[in-house]
């Protein structure tokens, strides 16, 4: 397994440098920043000035073996429009993206479980179609529709929760809810299927027959041998809520990776463009590789080579 | 075996949930929206809490081009002179200051300021500050004071400012952004990123903390050069949902909430004694029109034709729910040189429209024009060309995304007609002209009057107040007639403001906290 995840690790760097190019290209065909860094009212000698004084005016493969050989040395350049280091702007943004996910993930887990167990085992009887109910309307309810609606209810009716910001652990609640519910309803209808094709096993019947009580029979037995897509779709959903969550974050002010990026796309703020996605781009490498090893945890039959 | 197994997987989800809880507790957040309706002086405290839409760039002031930024930084550094809510100039750091000649200026400094890590300001402070805005071009507000030669130091509270070339936007310039005086001492010791984390200025604020795109937190310089300041923290909170502002402020969690739409005024004044205040803003909306021979722009008949067929008081009622003005002029009351006469002022004539459109040709099927304006001002673009259509145009409308909309601005690659939304922190005509000077002029409007070339020219360089004035006036009421650009309106901030606070905005939209009190 050793050898699996040095072998794993190695094959970042092809990809890595990939993603670097194609994003570096993105960025410096789709724009100049420095028209939107003046006023209106600058001159073309202004903008022309501020170009050559950012090295913008160089020709793009000039541009791009300088980036390459700062990357190299994990610079990624000054974001223009912070005017700080681009790299560590975007590393103090993951605190606030995880402790979301990861809330998120919490969130549609501790509901999905049951609902989608429940789901497949009492198919077809009005509870299945009431949990189904619930996963399409979950899924049907844009973000920032949910966020409004939970900011209107908890914050202004009741005045359970803050309405935005970042702070202590009762700011989590309405963010985390908004983007769990969407989760949720998709793990919820991925664990039916996946427990509803196992309940149909050879092996369930032989332990129904030997008289195992039906709790063993599910959770035991059925549910742990369906937690492999669960997983899987676990870590897609995480690597998109680091960095895709903007219309949440938008909505309750949280100051995570998708504001960050978007202002940075917005402004045409390169260095924070290129570093963003370059972390993005690690974090769903490493969290495909964790994947892979909980795979195997779960099921020893998965080798690695 | 078996067991370790089920533990196992049960363990990543176990892991899943531990991690997420331990995330959310380590926070030493204050937690003000927790508590709806606090009272202002929660433990004794006063405490301050705007809520804007965008965040700051940076505390480089000289590397900002923002007016959000510049509207928190005015609290913790101050300006040579500044503009007091009238506008009208008054002593900041300088107390005193003269024209020597044309090209230089003395300042008497104030003596006994000290910045917020105890270095006393001095005349040193004002060389290093706008020596480096002066030189390096990097800076985004190297543009305005590029024309500043060199500051002389003539003792430790005097010095001079020497200009290449006679410019009457001096006292201008240094009451605005990027005029900030910076600690020389503090910068060149520690360098300009120590200076970033930790900003110093003289102002009634110090920093504390910047949680970027979540907030701001000042606290009291009680050794401030005016007196002890009003509040005891002042926290600038980013919000960029509007009606997550509003329920901010509608539960206590924000004081001040600005960029409040139409749609959501009601909400606010329907909650005990909470207030909307409106307030004109440095922006008008600008239809710039192409004149380069050979475009339907190009006949004075079919640009008074747009003039007239534009309803300007319905698109500020029907859109912008009455938060603006309608007006002829872009120098508009507050700013040097304005023309009061052509302001709050619109055309709206269909039938003249009509006809001059007959009498330029195009009695059958009218003129074929692009209209293009970007995102932000979709609306009112779409409202304007419904106009158009009315009185016989076939308007093609081009809505662009901000990048495109200014690639195609620099490139004057625009066609017959753009939506452009013109602010000026510089409150001088000179500001709304540099578009209609020749040389800038080609290309985009092709406008070439060179009687106003003339009067630009020289009010550029004219140092005698009364008579620079005359000239603007002057070139507005030609404009007026020439139409190179139709203005449509003045626009108006909306704020939301609550029951604890007394706060009437500026023209500037600057936040000065000390002209914001607390209610009894």
């Amino acid at each position: 397994m050793g050898k699996y995840i040095v072998k794993s690790l190695l094959q970042m760097i092809p990809v890595l440098f990939l993603i670097s190019t194609i994003v570096f290209i993105l960025v410096h065909v789709t724009g100049d920043p420095v028209a939107l860094m003046l006023p209106e009212t600058a001159t073309e000698a202004d903008r022309a000035a501020l170009s050559q004084a950012l090295g913008l005016d160089k020709p793009l493969y000039i541009q791009f073996l300088v980036f390459l050989g700062n990357v190299l040395h994990g610079d990624f350049g000054r974001s223009f429009h912070y005017g700080q280091s681009a790299l560590p702007l975007v590393l103090e943004r993951l605190p606030a993206s995880f402790e979301l996910a990861f809330a998120a993930m919490v969130v549609a887990t501790v509901l999905a479980v049951p609902l989608g167990i429940i789901s497949a085992v009492k198919r077809n009887s009005f509870l299945d179609l009431f949990i189904s109910g619930i996963s399409v309307l979950g899924k049907a309810m844009p973000n920032f529709w949910t966020g409004i609606m939970l900011i209107l209810l908890f914050s202004v009716m009741l005045g359970v929760f803050p309405v935005s910001g970042r702070g202590g652990a009762e700011h989590l609640v309405l963010p985390a809810v908004t983007l769990g519910t969407a989760v949720m309803a998709q793990m919820t209808r991925l664990i039916r299927s996946s427990m509803l094709e196992i309940l149909n096993q050879d092996y369930i019947r032989t332990a129904r027959s030997k008289g195992l009580l039906e709790r063993v029979v599910i959770f035991t037995h059925a549910f742990r041998n369906g937690l492999i897509p669960v997983v899987t779709i676990m870590s897609l959903q995480f690597t998109s809520l680091i960095g895709g969550t903007l219309i949440t974050e938008t909505v309750f002010s949280w100051p995570g990776l998708g504001q960050l990026l978007v202002t940075a796309v917005n402004t045409h703020d390169m260095a924070i463009v290129q570093a963003a996605v370059f972390i993005i781009a690690i974090l769903v490498i490493l969290s495909n590789l964790l994947t892979d090893l909980i795979y195997r945890i779960l099921d020893p039959r998965i080798k690695y080579s | 075996m078996k067991h370790w197994k089920t533990k196992g997987s049960l363990l990543v989800l176990a892991t899943f949930i531990a991690l997420a809880g331990c995330s959310g507790g380590k926070s030493d957040q204050p937690n003000s929206a927790a508590q709806p309706n606090k009272p202002a002086a929660s433990g004794g405290e006063k405490v301050l809490t705007i809520a804007n839409a965008t965040d700051i760039e940076s505390f480089d002031p000289q590397n900002n081009n923002n007016t959000q930024s510049e509207a928190v930084l005015v609290n913790m550094f101050d300006y040579l002179l500044r503009n007091d809510s009238s506008q009208k100039k008054v002593p900041g750091l300088a107390t005193s200051w003269e024209k020597v000649n044309d090209t230089t200026w003395r300042f008497k400094l104030r003596q006994g300021v000290k910045f917020h890590n105890g270095d006393p300001f001095t005349a040193a402070d004002v060389k290093f500050t706008f020596e480096r805005l002066a030189k390096d071009a990097k800076l985004k507000q190297n543009t305005y004071y590029k024309n500043f030669k060199e500051v002389n130091i003539i003792d430790d509270y005097t010095v001079e400012i020497v200009t290449n070339g006679p410019d009457p936007l001096m006292l201008n310039k240094l009451s605005r952004m990027g005029a900030d005086i910076l600690p020389s001492k503090y910068i060149q010791e520690k360098g300009m990123d120590a200076f970033l984390k930790e900003p110093v200025g003289t102002g009634p604020y110090k920093f504390s903390q910047w949680q970027k795109d979540n907030r701001v937190e000042l606290v009291k310089n009680a050794e401030y050069f005016g007196g002890s300041p009003k509040w005891d923290k002042v926290t600038f909170r980013v919000i960029p949902e509007a009606s997550t502002r509003v329920s901010e402020l509608i539960t206590g969690g924000v004081d001040i909430a600005a960029g409040v739409p139409t749609t959501d005024v009601k909400r606010i004044q329907g909650v005990n004694d909470m207030k909307v205040e409106q307030a004109t803003i440095q922006r008008v909306l600008h239809l710039i029109m192409r004149m380069t021979p050979g475009s339907v722009t190009a006949d004075p008949k079919v640009r008074e034709a747009i003039d007239l067929a534009i309803n300007d008081k319905e698109i500020v009622d029907s859109i912008a729910g009455g938060a603006g003005t309608p007006t002829r002029t872009s120098v508009t009351p507050g700013n040097f040189g304005a023309d009061p006469s052509l302001y709050n002022q619109y055309l709206f004539d269909k039938e003249k429209a009509k006809a001059l459109l007959k009498e330029a040709g195009y009695a059958s099927g009218g003129p074929k024009v692009t209209f293009s304006s970007q995102v932000q001002y979709k609306e009112i673009a779409e409202v304007a060309a419904a106009m158009l259509t009315e009185v016989g145009f076939q308007v093609n409308l081009e809505i662009l995304e901000a990048t495109k909309f200014s690639e195609k601005l620099n490139s004057k690659k625009f066609n017959e007609l753009f939506l452009l939304g013109v602010g000026n922190s510089l409150f001088d005509a000179s500001n709304n002209y540099n578009r209609f000077k020749f040389e800038n002029a080609k290309g985009e409007t092709d406008y070439n009057n060179p009687e106003v070339e003339q009067l630009l020219q020289a009010a550029d360089k004219n140092m005698n107040p009364e008579e620079r004035e005359k000239q603007y006036q002057k070139v507005q009421q030609i404009l007026a007639v020439d139409r190179p650009t139709i203005y449509l309106y003045q626009l108006k901030g909306v704020y939301g403001v609550g029951a604890k606070v007394n706060y009437k905005p500026r023209l500037d939209e600057m936040y000065f906290a000390e002209e914001i009190t607390p209610q009894n």
